[in-house]
């Protein structure tokens, strides 16, 4: 079993002291930014890619890239783990995978049974990480020799794909996740060319020929929008939080939710595997399924404990089924890990499948560090709970003026320019108005951080089939993946069309 | 959804678009050992654009009227911090970090909210010297120490 001694590898680069040490940052610093309000997972990541830039400057490249995606990712599921602290204690979502936990969280902590339903919700989330796991185990070797056959036609219908699914699901208008994705791949432009070496909308700006960066649009578009957002609207935190009480679940609780959990780990893991559903979609789904077989269905909404189980469970599970396709094809099928894609190209490392070849210890170590995250995240945060819900009462007043100077430092220390900082600020402003308007900010980053990719794999093609442009649909495997595209776009069109209401992802 | 944001932006989208396509006819149309040039992917793109832009202009025209209610905006409070943050920025590299964070800082916590003098001053100048001391002394990075004239 070659899997098994690649883990054992990863493992072992995974356990190494420093490695350990950041796996344990990222699910602490995760946790507190899932617990605190106005900073969703994404804006977390983005925030932090360049303190971990920093923080593993010492190392050698390889090591630099596995650290600090092992410290990202932690950040990642850390965020996803709390968020349903919020849900549960004040009835507002730390972010939207966990509105439907509010239902019967909320409730449960009204009734006094608060601790338990953090308890199951941490419980939940670990089985479903370990689910999500053994599901990139086993997944990533297959997927990842299926795709190393591809040509560059088939690599070019593969991210349209990619592109159409997170287009077609994110946002309440598909013209305008349309209109963000290629937004965000004309951006992806800006730069000297890859192939030809010509500089492309740079207008003599030197900044701009290595392209913009892609740190400075995320955390400016996620963090400083939200920033801004958060002042504009003067969103102060407040309300009562209530109490937690005893911890550890009974027997019969956790006999209640050994159910709910499974079921919703493997639906959860199964939606992320998808590109463009999302945690918040799996979460949604498994709370339905829930209800739909429970011999109880109206025990939920009064604080049944399987109605925090599952959706929570769910939310974990597709957080690692979302890795998936990132590792093993380089699609990136949710706002988050395209920004965890973004960390890896900026160390020069090429999310693919390759990667398992090149850079095994960055993807074995990265994928046994999500287990040993997911042993800490249960250890952590059973005993911290009460420590966690005092994060909540941190005040907006130092927090958002906090998180502005931790951006500027964070795009100044990676690109020392100025020029990167009024930069920030001004994708600070568009990603406000955009999202204030409705306009998804997840397929713009999807577009820019796939953009170069997609034009040297269109080029490579045209190149090999001497500018006909019809190699896309000669090629059978390319051809199945552009109809797929299509259906993905036409489907839930004309079920609008024909009056019937379509499930979209508001924010991924 | 609101109407006139959403035509501001088709028509802002429609520039950007149409822009991105004349730039791109001044990009040299071969390169080589291609047979697609520089200039051919952000040509289609830009053309896309201007077509989702010119829907999406289209699609206003079917919004109800009523744009629901008025949120009141902090818009005072808005603008001074980030006006501050653009002096942060402009100022950086010629004050130095350990400054302009800490009056940046400052600035933006009283503007939040009044009061607390003190402990604002205590947490800007804890953040400010804290991130300089760890980032530059113990990390070796690189942050503009100290105001140039002092140097």
């Amino acid at each position: 079993m070659d899997t098994l001694s690649f883990l054992f590898d990863g493992f072992q680069t995974a356990l190494q002291p420093h490695n350990l040490l950041f796996a344990f940052i990222g699910v602490l610093i995760g946790t507190a930014v899932g617990v605190l309000p106005g900073i969703g997972p994404m804006s977390g990541v983005a925030l932090l890619i360049p303190v971990t830039a920093s923080m593993t400057s010492g190392l050698s490249p390889e090591q630099a890239a596995a650290s600090s995606i092992i410290l990202l990712a932690g950040v990642y599921y850390g965020a996803m783990y709390g968020g349903s602290t919020t849900s549960i204690l004040l009835n507002t979502p730390g972010e939207s995978s966990s509105v439907v936990t509010t239902l019967d969280g909320y409730q449960m902590a009204r009734q006094g049974r608060a601790g338990a339903a953090l308890a199951i919700a941490a419980i939940g989330s670990f089985v479903a990480g370990i689910v999500s796991l053994i599901g990139l185990v086993l997944l990533a070797e297959p997927l990842s020799n299926v795709a190393l056959k591809f040509g560059p036609a088939e690599y070019f219908s593969l991210m349209l794909l990619g592109l159409a699914a997170v287009s077609g699901l994110a946002g309440k208008s598909m013209t305008k996740a349309w209109i963000m994705t290629i937004f965000g791949l004309l951006l992806s432009t800006i730069g000297l060319d890859n192939v030809s070496g010509v500089a492309r909308f740079t207008y003599n700006i030197s900044y701009l020929y290595g392209g913009l960066e892609f740190l400075t649009v995320a955390v400016g578009l996620f963090a400083l929008g939200e920033v801004f957002k958060s002042i504009l609207h003067n969103e102060m935190n407040s309300g009562e939080i209530a109490k937690i009480g005893r911890v550890l679940p009974t027997k019969a609780d956790l006999k209640e939710s050994a159910g709910p959990i499974a079921r919703g780990s493997l639906l959860g893991f199964f939606i992320g595997v998808l590109p463009g559903a999302g945690a918040t979609l799996a979460s949604f789904f498994s709370y339905i399924l829930e209800k739909k077989i429970s011999k109880h269905p109206e025990k939920f909404g009064q604080g049944t404990i399987a109605g925090v189980a599952a959706p929570e469970s769910a939310n974990n599970g597709a957080s690692g089924g979302a890795m998936i396709p990132l590792l093993t094809l380089g699609i990136p099928g949710s706002g988050t890990t395209a920004i965890l894609m973004g960390a890896l190209i900026m160390y020069n490392v090429q999310p693919g499948p390759l990667l398992f070849d090149e850079h095994p210890a960055v993807a074995w170590g990265l994928i046994a560090s999500m287990f040993i995250g997911n042993v800490m995240l249960l250890i952590l945060n059973m005993p911290l709970v009460k420590l966690f819900a005092k994060i909540i009462q941190t005040p907006t007043k130092y927090l958002l003026p906090l998180i502005i100077a931790i951006s500027v430092f964070g795009v100044y220390a990676v690109q020392v320019t100025t020029f990167g900082v009024f930069l920030l600020l001004a994708f600070g402003l568009l990603g406000y108005w955009l999202a204030e308007h409705d306009y998804p900010l997840a397929p713009l980053v999807l577009g820019l951080v796939l953009g170069p990719m997609i034009e040297n794999n269109m080029r490579r093609a045209l190149t090999a089939s001497n500018g006909d442009y019809l190699v896309f649909v000669e090629k059978p495997i390319s051809l199945v993946l552009l109809v797929i595209a299509l259906l993905w776009i036409a489907v839930p069109f004309f079920m609008k069309l024909r009056g019937k209401t379509v499930i979209v992802n508001e924010d991924m | 959804m609101n109407k006139t944001a959403d035509r501001i932006a088709a028509v802002a989208f429609l520039a950007v678009g149409a822009l991105f396509m004349v730039e791109s006819l001044r990009i040299s149309k071969s390169a080589y050992g291609s047979a697609v040039g520089p200039n051919v992917f952000p040509f289609l793109l830009g053309l896309v654009l201007v077509f989702l832009s010119i829907k999406l202009l289209f699609e206003t025209r079917n919004y109800s009227g009523a744009t629901g209610e008025k949120l009141p905006r902090q818009y005072k409070k808005f603008l001074v911090i980030f006006i501050a943050a653009i002096f942060y920025a402009a100022l950086l590299e010629t004050v130095g970090y350990v400054i302009t964070t800490f009056l940046f800082l400052v600035i933006g916590f009283q503007t939040m909210e009044k009061g607390a003098l003190w402990k604002s001053i205590a947490i800007a100048a804890g953040f400010s010297l804290g991130v300089y001391g760890l980032y530059v002394k113990l990390l070796q990075g690189t942050l503009p120490s100290w105001p140039i004239w002092f140097q």
